[in-house]
């Protein structure tokens, strides 16, 4: 049976010989079992489709395609998609530049894609693959000597949960900035670390965890605080997947580094 | 008979410690090498676990030269050989060793020079000269690199030390420079419109910093063009490989015409002129 929205990622039963489709708008991801084996395709495409499904696909339709994937797992049962962050910081370059006024404070909602990690259930998860559903561009953030490797991520700064169109395949973070500096604090780009973030599902959408940026000034530490508790602005929301590296504390000379390069000085 | 006979007159006139002095000798040898080696086995996979392997690696040479030499000293020793005698005859030997081998004693201090300066580390990928590869060892006497065609190159310290030495891998990501020549007559406003696309399309070009477009030069067939690429050290061959088919095929495609070696040629009254 079809599943469309964020019911693509619930679990699913694939029997022998049957094979199943997830299709996003710029990815599609075959999965059948065969034998003892899972035989996986994944395909970027350039047709783009509206919204994200899953679909049962007859044998006879299932691509031809030397890049089928096989990987051996005896016991059969379940599998579970999960979306998961991506393995890098993101740096998110706004779509337009912004400067927050001394004293200001806002709360922007940015867009980020999800990973598609497949998961066997039985006798426990385990993990079998995961693959980028968009493919981001590699960018460096920071200086060339002490900088990371990060993702890139052009993206609307969104000020209002109405104007994020509901997504199976793009979490939403809320993120709070606090400006307590008598500076005007311009961001042209915001690195995230999204492997310290966790993805709760929603009825309509994804969402990772709040993060509440406290601005204190150039030459000041900065307060980056992850809130554990899922987001406020959609009901019925549940954990779903957890973070890469789960922050334990923050590291206040990285704060401050990202913040230079934050606040564009 | 005459052989046992022999052999027997040998072993009464042998001082009466001998075999305890020889056992104490072949257990000295046995123990002091065991615990020499594991010493450096323990040093380098618990102890400098989380060392560079340049660290573990000079670790493990102090331990294993230290403990050899202090189980060489204490086999002497039992043997009866007084040390003091022999650090002064070595003193005297190191002199006229010192004079005969300047060369390997340019390289020793080289290499000590090479470990502190740490212009590299194991692992680093280097060039000196036309030798471009990883780098295996680095001892008191040459440095061991495995080149990328799989080659053993053995480079003595001193060489080094007056060489010019590029550590390709010193730094996190690289620029990749790519020259090249457009034919005059062409829009180059296009042609920069152009090769950002190609970049910003390249999965391995990272886009920040950005990529460097310079008109360099008006050449004899037409302009230089400089495009520079930032990658990291892991993207190097795949980004040189795709940006360059990336290239040719979207100047194909846009009807961007690379220069070719052109003359022209003037017949003006019988006369070529050029």
């Amino acid at each position: 049976m079809d599943k469309t929205g964020t019911a693509v990622w619930d679990k699913v039963e694939i029997s022998p010989r049957q094979c199943v489709a997830w299709r996003f708008p710029a990815r599609s991801i075959w999965v059948e079992r065969v034998d003892s084996e899972w035989h996986v395709l994944s395909l970027a495409e350039e047709g783009r489709r509206p919204a994200a499904r899953r679909e049962p696909v007859a044998r006879a339709q299932k691509p031809e395609s030397s890049q089928w994937r096989h990987y051996l797992h005896r016991e059969i049962g379940p599998v579970q998609p999960i979306p998961v962050l991506p393995d890098k910081p993101v740096v998110v370059r706004p779509d337009r530049a912004l400067t927050l006024l001394p004293g200001q404070n806002a709360l922007f909602f940015l867009e980020i894609p999800v990973w598609f990690r497949l998961c066997a259930t039985v006798p426990r998860q385990l993990r079998i693959f995961e693959e980028a559903i968009v493919v981001l561009t590699k960018t460096w953030f920071g200086d060339p000597l002490t900088g990371e490797l990060c993702y890139g991520l052009a993206t609307r700064l969104h000020q209002g949960i109405d104007s994020v169109s509901p997504s199976a395949f793009l979490a939403v973070c809320p993120l709070s900035i606090a400006n307590d500096s008598d500076t005007d604090l311009q961001f042209e780009k915001i690195c995230l670390h999204v492997e310290n973030l966790s993805i709760f599902r929603g009825p309509r959408r994804l969402w990772t965890n709040r993060l509440n940026v406290e601005f204190r000034g150039p030459e000041q530490a900065t307060q980056i605080e992850i809130d554990h508790a899922a987001p406020v602005f959609e009901k019925g929301l549940a954990p779903f997947s957890e973070a890469r590296q789960p922050a334990v504390g923050w590291n206040i000379r990285k704060t401050f580094g990202m913040l230079k390069s934050f606040a564009d000085f | 008979m005459f052989i046992q006979q022999q052999i027997r007159t040998w072993l009464s006139s042998l001082p009466p410690d001998v075999f305890s002095r020889g056992v104490s000798i072949a257990l000295t040898l046995v123990i002091g090498l065991l615990l020499v080696r594991m010493l450096g086995v323990v040093t380098q996979r618990y102890i400098m676990r989380k060392s560079s392997a340049q660290r573990q690696m000079i670790a493990r040479k102090a331990i294993s030269y230290t403990g050899f030499v202090l189980v060489a000293m204490s086999v002497l020793g039992e043997l009866g050989v007084k040390l003091t005698a022999l650090l002064g005859a070595a003193g005297i030997v190191g002199i006229a060793v010192g004079f005969a081998s300047q060369t390997s004693v340019s390289n020793i201090i080289s290499g000590l020079f090479l470990i502190s300066e740490k212009p590299f580390t194991v692992g680093d990928v280097i060039r000196i000269g036309t030798t471009t590869g990883i780098i295996q060892s680095i001892d008191l006497l040459s440095i061991k690199i495995r080149t990328f065609d799989n080659m053993f190159v053995r480079i003595p310290n001193e060489k080094i030390l007056n060489s010019e030495v590029t550590n390709m891998t010193r730094f996190p990501i690289r620029r990749m420079d790519i020259l090249f020549q457009v034919a005059y007559g062409q829009d180059l406003s296009r042609i920069h419109d152009c090769l950002i696309e190609i970049a910003g399309a390249n999965p391995w070009s990272l886009d920040e910093p950005q990529p460097v477009i310079i008109f360099n030069d008006l050449k004899e067939s037409g302009v230089e063009v400089l495009f520079g690429l930032w990658f990291t050290q892991a993207d190097f061959l795949n980004l040189k490989n795709s940006i360059m088919k990336e290239l040719t095929a979207r100047f194909d495609g846009q009807g961007i015409r690379f220069a070719t070696p052109r003359r022209v040629v003037t017949v003006r009254e019988g006369k070529i002129t050029a």
